[in-house]
């Protein structure tokens, strides 16, 4: 294993790590602390790809990365907790975190393995597993919270994987840069517009389970 | 190759929609709302113009046509066309609308304008930008009544729909990571080799733009959304964009040779029969009527996709459902919209005798049932008779089966629960209804009418257009 190589896998293993952490956390703000992070370790690890491919178009993906993944949403994020008055914790969640942390590792592993005895002929770059693995967590995520603050954070942690497969076996896929910019999009309407207008009518950033949306 | 009148066609269809959506923002209401039927029937018209010139090929690296985008185009032009004219009695029944009319017209118009694009592009990358953007322009139109439900509603949309589509577009990475390109009339032109990896991608693929389709397990959004839109847009949502969505996954289907892999037939099948019984099964227990038809959008989708599956005639069914299914549902939430209005209910439980409350709209609500469910001879009784007949053709006697069952189920389950509402006695002395609430009556019959001549002119004079799409996908003509 060269040093670039070395490089990919070794922040790739720090991705994995912020995304079982954000499994583990029941208080939303460590937790947007964790997915700023780990959008810092993409960037990161854009940057250097960019850097050694010589590829304008990643660079312009991790600066993206950086910007409205690490800095803008995360900061949104935090305004809407202070404007929600939200105590920080989510309900549901804080007891069961063993469950949502073993779920996470379970679903890391089998993600893994899916992807070794599918993909992996097509894709022997090292670590070409991890996008996959880190696509599997954000949507566990997003099916075990009902936190919508949280479930934000899910919807990054996807997004991240995307770009993330995208700079590590695809980068000269058409139109990427265009394509995550519409995914920033949908996360700054996510966070900036139909959360206000939760906060507005629900009060809460907690589903409620409306009793009319059942049956 | 295009010729300058298939050029102007297509110019129409893309401006006519954006050129309503900055109208709509004009602050007068009239300009608003007749921009809005004026742009949707050009629109219409561009699209019909280009059905009948057959006009098939690319324009520039990015845009292509061919029959079954053009099937499609004909498909979403006109319910944007009925929904963009019983819009304005909608919103004028709504009080204290969340979004004002410029502003619902001008979603609206980025709606369709969305669902549009989508059709008219012939690369998978571009397709899924269309598909999200349909989110994005749609998301805000459920919140239009502003209440905690809606809100609840779009959050949900949004949501689990964006972590769907991310989904597939995983699947389009591996894609190109794999055949280095994303063309999708190339690659259905020269389908790369089947491999494990391409597999595995269409899979995701199904997954991912599945969950748009409504497909089980993945269809949680549906029903919340499409009950707690405005009809129109509820309209729109189960009558065209859930078929736009499975085009979508059908352009990344095309690429796999035909016959397609066994494990990928089997897995179509297997998420279209689930999806349908799942359906038809919720139905029966619903308590709001505008999510009776929600779970009925998700049965009859279920069945579309086994269509896709079985391939021959059984996909030329397909079509002919799809097409049918978008004029029959619309109407019927047209008339759903309508006895919102003129009873303030959505309780089926809280609607009874509407036959003289509401004569006009009880009428074509009842004809719209017949419809969605394909009951004879509506064009949807038609195209599910096709899948029936090529499973059966292909030697699926075990899904034959199961499709009249789930199509059966279906049937009693949307129709004895409209006939209550429609003829059953009511327990105290009901209220005239809401004065108005019957205007857009007349939509929901035209597009019944059309749903209707579909069925009895699918085969003898529309079977050019629609064998033209099924062959595309390697369908055959009945």
């Amino acid at each position: 294993m060269d040093g670039s190589t070395e490089v990919v896998a070794l922040v790739g293993v720090g991705i994995l790590l912020t995304a079982l952490y954000l499994q583990s956390e029941s208080f939303v703000d460590p937790m947007i602390g964790g997915i700023a992070l780990q959008s810092l370790l993409l960037a990161l690890l854009l940057g250097w790809l960019a850097w050694s491919e010589k590829s304008l178009d990643l660079l312009v993906l991790a600066a993206l990365t950086v910007i409205i993944r690490a800095l803008v949403i995360p900061y949104v994020l935090r305004r809407q907790i202070r404007a929600f008055r939200w105590r920080l914790r989510e309900i549901h969640a804080a007891n069961r975190v063993t469950g949502h942390a073993l779920a996470a590792v379970a679903a890391a592993i089998i993600a893994w393995f899916v992807f070794q005895q599918t993909f992996a002929s097509g894709f022997p770059e090292v670590g070409a597993a991890l996008p996959f693995v880190l696509l599997v967590q954000g949507l566990l995520m997003l099916a075990t919270r009902s936190n919508t603050l949280v479930q934000v954070i899910g919807y990054l942690e996807e997004e991240n994987a995307i770009v993330y497969a995208g700079a590590l076996y695809a980068h000269a896929f058409p139109l990427f840069v265009e394509t995550v910019v519409f995914l920033d999009v949908l996360g700054v309407v996510l966070v900036g517009v139909i959360l206000s207008i939760q906060r507005d009518v629900t009060g809460t950033p907690e589903e409620s389970a409306l009793e009319e949306l059942s049956g | 190759m295009n010729d300058a009148l298939d050029t102007l066609w297509l110019f129409l269809l893309l401006v006519a929609p954006a050129a309503s959506a900055v109208l709509a923002l004009v602050p007068y209401p009239a300009v608003g709302r007749d921009a809005a039927r004026i742009g949707s029937l050009v629109a219409l018209a561009a699209a019909l113009g280009l059905l009948v010139e057959g006009a098939s090929g690319r324009w520039g690296e990015y845009l292509g046509l061919d029959s079954l985008s053009e099937v499609f185009l004909v498909m979403v032009t006109s319910i944007y066309a009925t929904s963009a004219w019983y819009s304005d009695g909608y919103l004028r029944a709504v009080h204290r609308p969340f979004l004002t009319p410029q502003i619902y017209y001008a979603l609206l118009h980025a709606f369709a304008f969305a669902m549009i694009a989508t059709l008219v592009v012939s690369d998978l990358g571009l397709m899924w930008i269309g598909i999200e953007a349909t989110t994005v322009a749609s998301a805000l139109l459920i919140v239009l009544e502003r209440k905690p439900t809606s809100v609840e509603a779009a959050w949900r949309y949004t949501l689990i729909a964006s972590a769907g589509l991310t989904i597939a577009l995983f699947a389009l990475l591996l894609i190109y990571a794999t055949t280095g390109t994303l063309d999708a009339f190339a690659l259905a032109a020269a389908p790369p080799a089947v491999t494990l990896p391409i597999e595995m991608a269409v899979a995701l693929a199904l997954v991912g733009y599945g969950t748009k389709v409504g497909l089980f397990p993945m269809h949680s959004w549906l029903p919340d959304a499409h009950s707690e839109a405005p009809s129109p847009i509820s309209a729109l949502f189960s009558g065209v964009l859930l078929p736009t969505a499975l085009y979508t996954f059908a352009r990344v289907y095309a690429i796999l040779p035909r016959p397609a892999p066994a494990a990928i037939t089997d897995l179509l099948i297997l998420f279209g029969l689930t999806s349908a019984f799942v359906g038809a099964f919720l139905l029966q227990r619903q308590r709001s009527f505008k999510r009776l038809f929600a779970y009925s959008s998700m049965e009859v989708m279920g069945i579309a996709v086994v269509g896709l599956a079985l391939g021959g005639v059984a996909l030329y069914g397909a079509l002919v459902l799809l097409v049918a299914h978008a004029f029959a549902k619309s109407a019927a939430f047209y008339c759903s919209g309508n006895v919102l209005r003129g009873t303030g209910t959505n309780r089926i439980d809280e609607v009874r005798d509407l036959r003289h409350r509401m004569p006009r709209t009880s009428g074509a609500w009842i004809l719209a049932a017949f419809a969605v469910t394909g009951a004879p001879p509506f064009g949807t009784f038609l195209g599910e008779l096709l899948i029936v007949v090529g499973a059966l053709a292909a030697g699926w006697y075990d899904v034959a089966l199961l499709l009249a069952l789930v199509i059966l189920i279906a049937f009693l389950g949307v129709n004895s629960q409209i006939g209550r509402m429609v003829f059953g006695e009511p327990t105290a002395a009901p209220g005239p209804a809401h004065p108005g609430a019957e205007d857009g009556a007349w939509i929901a019959f035209v597009n019944v009418g059309v749903a209707l001549v579909i069925g009895v002119a699918a085969l003898p004079y529309l079977s050019g257009a629609l064998g033209a799409a099924a062959r595309i996908l390697g369908g055959s003509t009945p």
